[in-house]
């Protein structure tokens, strides 16, 4: 076993350090840029353990034993690596290292005339294995690894052209400012947004797992009693415990109010926001929620978790909604498919909350949505890079003419657009008829307040993906076409796409849950309503892509309601508050130390070196003085 | 017996030794480092030896006194300090003691004024003080002794008190101390180290044997006076420290804070078995003053390499493993156990306060290596802060062995 996670999570690692090294040498040999295909390599070594470990370690259904292996760490405080194999890791870790060694795969053509590929190759496939790790931790704290991998990584390569020199990779109008701000963001400013956002949100995380820590006495999320642990710091308790925890994946998965970092991350290589929207990074948030819920199993537990599970639901139904909109008045290729991500992650989130009321169905529903978004949103993605690698252009450009030149581009869009939208009875129709049957439930608790959002959502996002064909490929204004090559591109992403209908083979063939549900609810009347809604909007806005007349309501959107104010404005201002604090502070302690402390010590000092006149008379007057205190002292004292 | 057979020899020989100074000072010099070696090693013991050296190296560094106008009698005289200091740890009888006292101090009064001129106006203001000193001292011991025969709570505490303010005036003891900065910076840097290292020794360590002898139960009032005063000096002694730039003066700052810290000692002389740890801990803080000053008089008057003068600066820091961290450490541990916290407490912030003035001390002092025989006297000095590398158990185990 150990030999087959070694595979898994150190031969991208390994495989990625030739590149890195040879590229960081003084005089690069010419055959450096060839060692990326040895990086690629680890990649697919790294897809064969996981396939490997799906087939083989243990049974592969919801209900089936979870299955531990476990390397000694810190077993004195009870802190080991533990590596769990269950449903949903098995399948998230095959995931994750297919659509890796795909994007890889497209990455080999993408980048190849890229100035830095030691760097790129190197953060890749460590962003790759973190991924791995943190999807196959029980542990918490060896999960931290991973995700604090993740973090780095993303960073790396956020900024990737950090010399911020191509207009290429920038996000917003150029020169574009509203009030006293720039609406145009940089890699460089991308990559800090990046960063500093997940800081935010992991700090409180790290106290969080640190509390498990102590109250529960071990961090494998599969053997702490949730249930005790209510009962032990009460409802209030772990109330504040849980959200605290969630920080982390709120910011790392871009829920509101944390979402700019995920628009401005646009400013990346486009492999990269394929991977970093799919499998990887927003992913694990969303993941390690639908984890964690798998073993708190929510429905079994007291009112404090009814909060959090709440709270979590509609934080993730406004996100979607949020993250709809403003795909919706994009006109950047790759920002519109950012936010539509962002809405896609508050529709697992939310799905997976209300497993609180639910039950496990509602977590499984998440996670096939999840699979059927990474598979779909990737293939969008790597479409979108070939889009602007051809066009030179980041904005959503090209007609009929464009369509014919890249006709597997054009299929894999029309195919995944129709996939992922809803429409019956493609792929995301039945896990999106099982989470409208999941918000339909929650009717006594809440009315049918969770049910409108997501129908309104999912109205939205269909016509933002079929304003997505229609610009690029139907509609868009003229362009020229540079032409590449591209083969490798279009079969990367040609891939990509059918695993689409691989799914809706499965989802319609398959009587295992969660699939015989998906089955039932896509036949439901209400449904198949919904359905066809959702097919009128894509039709609608396939025809009017862009409407004249509401173009300011879409410059308010694509602007993301001017969410970045909060970001470059807000935020800014209250740490330039808490430094002038801490300035003020840090004089204090400066004026106290080096002024009003020896200036104390030097008027004493002085004073007693008053005395030293060098007369011998003032002396003995002390001297008598002193002896006639210490008599009367004495005396005193004896008495 | 024998002990008085050798002491008497003694001063035989070193009454010689000061006669045929007029013919031939070197002479006297050979005649009195060998009485300071049969004298200590009549008595080997770590306690005398150590005692010893702080003599020899007084000696030595008399050598370097070009015009002297004692020559010859001044070696003399730090040996017969010596043999009065190391007879101290041999008796117990109430007049020996006192007379070791005024025999142990007397000779200071005229090495205070040799030097490259006859420094009169710096004996007179030593001598006042010392005769002030001497008297209170005297008759508080004689009072204290008296005490023990015939009990009276108001003549225990009148006694104790002057024999402390004797104590005080004698050594240097804030609010009494005002002649240690006068006199440590007008008078030749040699004379002064020896004042300041040998003759501290015998005021301390027949106070400790006569208050240890007279000892009654009655006492915590007045070792709380006691340790208001040592307090009061270790604060004067660092804070006028740190103002003043001239090293010598410096030193005499430095001097009083030094004796407060030995003084606080006092404070725990009824701790029971911690008494030991007390004045073993006062015994090796005179210790580390005596070589330290030695070390930095000599190097005002030559200069040092700036390795020994940090050393000497380290040590009387308290930076472990050096000596003047362990005897910070026996004193504080003491106070610790005989309910004086606050005392420690004023100790170790006082530790704190003199740190910029010995730095100080260090940068001015080590102006660079000369090879003559000031210089060796300083490398002995500061060598010697090293002894306790190995932590001083031996300190503790010969206090113990000692009649107090």
């Amino acid at each position: 076993m150990i030999e087959v996670l070694a595979i898994l999570f150190l031969s991208p690692i390994i495989t990625s350090l030739p590149i890195a090294l040879a590229w960081g040498l003084e005089k690069r040999p010419p055959w450096a840029d060839k060692l990326a295909y040895l990086s690629v390599f680890g990649l697919f070594l790294s897809l064969v353990a996981a396939i490997y470990i799906l087939l083989n370690v243990g049974e592969l259904t919801a209900e089936s034993e979870p299955v531990k292996y476990v390397i000694p760490w810190l077993p004195a405080v009870n802190i080991n690596f533990v590596f769990i194999f269950d449903y949903l890791s098995k399948i998230m870790g095959t995931l994750t290292a297919f659509i890796a060694f795909l994007i890889g795969i497209y990455g080999l053509e993408y980048m190849k005339h890229d100035y830095r590929l030691g760097w790129y190759w190197f953060f890749f496939n460590l962003f790759t294995a973190s991924m791995l790790l943190t999807v196959y931790s029980d542990n918490m704290l060896m999960l931290l690894i991973g995700w604090e991998g993740l973090g780095i990584a993303s960073w790396g390569l956020i900024g990737h052209w950090f010399r911020d020199d191509d207009h290429l990779s920038y996000v917003g109008i150029i020169d574009r400012k509203v009030w006293k701000l720039n609406m145009f963001w940089s890699p460089s400013s991308g990559a800090w947004r990046a960063i500093s956002t997940i800081r935010i949100g992991d700090i409180p995380m790290f106290f969080a797992v640190g509390a498990f820590m102590v109250l529960a006495g071990t961090l494998n999320i599969s053997e702490i009693d949730w249930v005790a642990l209510e009962h032990k710091i009460g409802f209030t308790g772990i109330a504040i415990l849980m959200i605290a925890f969630m920080m982390g994946p709120f910011t790392k998965s871009a829920q509101l109010p944390f979402s700019e970092w995920l628009m401005t991350a646009m400013t990346g290589p486009t492999t990269v926001s394929a991977l970093l929207h799919s499998a990887t990074m927003v992913a694990a948030g969303t993941y390690l929620f639908m984890r964690l819920s798998w073993y708190i199993e929510p429905w079994h537990a007291g009112e404090g978790y009814e909060v959090i599970y709440a709270v979590v639901l509609f934080l993730g139904l406004a996100s979607a909604f949020y993250g709809a909109l403003v795909a919706a008045g994009c006109l950047e290729r790759k920002v519109l498919l950012a936010a539509s991500t962002m809405s896609s992650l508050g529709l697992m989130f939310a799905s997976t909350a209300a497993s609180y009321w639910v039950g496990k169905i509602a977590i499984l529903v998440g996670f096939w949505y999840l699979v059927t978004h990474a598979f779909a949103k990737a293939t969008l993605f790597l479409v979108a890079g070939h889009l602007i690698h051809e066009t030179h252009d980041r904005f959503c450009c090209g007609n009929l003419e464009l369509a014919k030149k890249l006709k597997i581009a054009f299929i894999a869009t029309i195919v995944a657009t129709l996939c992922l939208s809803g429409i019956p009875p493609l792929t995301a129709y039945w896990v999106k008829s099982a989470m409208d049957g999941v918000m339909h439930s929650l009717d006594e608790h809440f009315g049918i307040f969770p049910l409108i959002l997501l129908v309104l959502t999912s109205a939205v996002y269909s016509a933002f993906l079929a304003k997505f064909l229609a610009l690029n490929f139907l509609k868009g204004r003229e362009v020229e076409v540079h032409a590449h090559g591209g083969r490798v591109m279009s079969f990367a992403y040609a891939l990509m796409v059918s695993m689409l209908l691989v799914l809706l083979y499965f989802y319609t063939t398959t009587h295992e849950e969660p699939f015989a549900e998906f089955l039932h609810e896509g036949f439901m009347v209400s449904s198949f309503a919904v359905g066809l809604l959702v097919l009128v909007t894509y039709l609608f806005a396939l025809r009017n892509p862009s409407i004249k007349a509401l173009s300011r309501i879409g410059m308010f959107l694509s602007d993301r309601m001017y969410l970045p104010f909060l970001n470059d404005y807000i935020v800014p201002k209250i740490g330039w508050i808490m430094a002038t604090i801490v300035d003020c502070g840090n004089r204090l302690i400066d004026y106290i130390c080096h002024s009003a402390f020896p200036k104390f010590f030097e008027i004493i000092s002085y004073s007693l070196r008053m005395i030293q006149d060098g007369r011998i008379e003032r002396y003995l007057k002390i001297v008598i003085g002193f002896i006639l205190v210490v008599l009367v002292a004495s005396t005193t004292v004896g008495w | 017996m024998a002990d008085q057979v050798i002491f008497l020899i003694s001063l035989v020989t070193l009454a010689i030794a000061a006669a045929f100074s007029y013919w031939s000072a070197r002479i006297s010099m050979i005649l009195s480092l060998a009485v300071l070696i049969v004298a200590s090693l009549s008595y080997f013991k770590m306690l005398p030896t150590l005692i010893f050296l702080v003599a020899f190296l007084n000696v030595l560094s008399l050598l370097a006194l070009k015009s002297s106008q004692l020559k010859g009698i001044d070696y003399a005289l730090v040996s017969f300090m010596l043999i009065a200091t190391l007879l101290i740890f041999y008796t117990s009888d109430p007049a020996m003691l006192l007379a070791l006292f005024v025999a142990a101090s007397a000779p200071t009064y005229i090495l205070i004024m040799i030097g490259e001129r006859m420094n009169i106006d710096i004996g007179v203001k030593y001598i006042t003080f010392m005769i002030f000193g001497t008297v209170l001292f005297i008759l508080g011991a004689a009072l204290l002794y008296y005490n023990f025969e015939h009990r009276s709570s108001l003549i225990y505490s009148l006694a104790m008190l002057s024999l402390i303010t004797g104590l005080a005036i004698e050594v240097g003891i804030a609010p009494a101390h005002e002649w240690v900065p006068d006199v440590f910076s007008t008078a030749d840097p040699v004379p002064v180290s020896i004042i300041a290292s040998l003759a501290k020794f015998v005021p301390f360590l027949v106070a400790y044997k006569v208050i240890s002898a007279t000892a009654v139960s009655e006492t915590q009032q007045l070792l709380f006076l006691i340790a208001i005063i040592a307090a009061l000096s270790m604060f004067v002694g660092n804070i006028g420290a740190l103002t003043t730039k001239d090293p010598a003066r410096t030193l005499g700052y430095s001097t009083v804070a030094n004796m407060g810290y030995v003084l606080a000692t006092f404070a725990a002389i009824n701790a029971g078995e911690y008494v030991y740890f007390a004045i073993a801990g006062g015994i090796l803080q005179l210790f580390v003053n005596a070589f330290g000053k030695i070390g930095f008089f000599n190097s005002i008057k030559e200069g040092t390499s700036s390795t020994c003068s940090w050393l000497l600066s380290a040590s009387f820091i308290g930076i472990p493993p050096l000596m003047g961290f362990w005897s910070k450490f026996l004193i504080i541990y003491s106070l610790v156990f005989s309910n004086y916290l606050w005392l420690a407490i004023l100790l170790v912030l006082n530790s704190a306060i003199s740190v910029p003035y010995y730095v100080r001390l260090a940068r001015i002092t080590g102006k660079g290596w000369k090879p003559n025989i000031t210089n060796y006297v300083v490398l002995v000095a500061s060598l010697l802060m090293l002894i306790t590398l190995i932590p001083p158990t031996w300190i503790v185990e010969s206090v113990m062995q000692l009649r107090w």
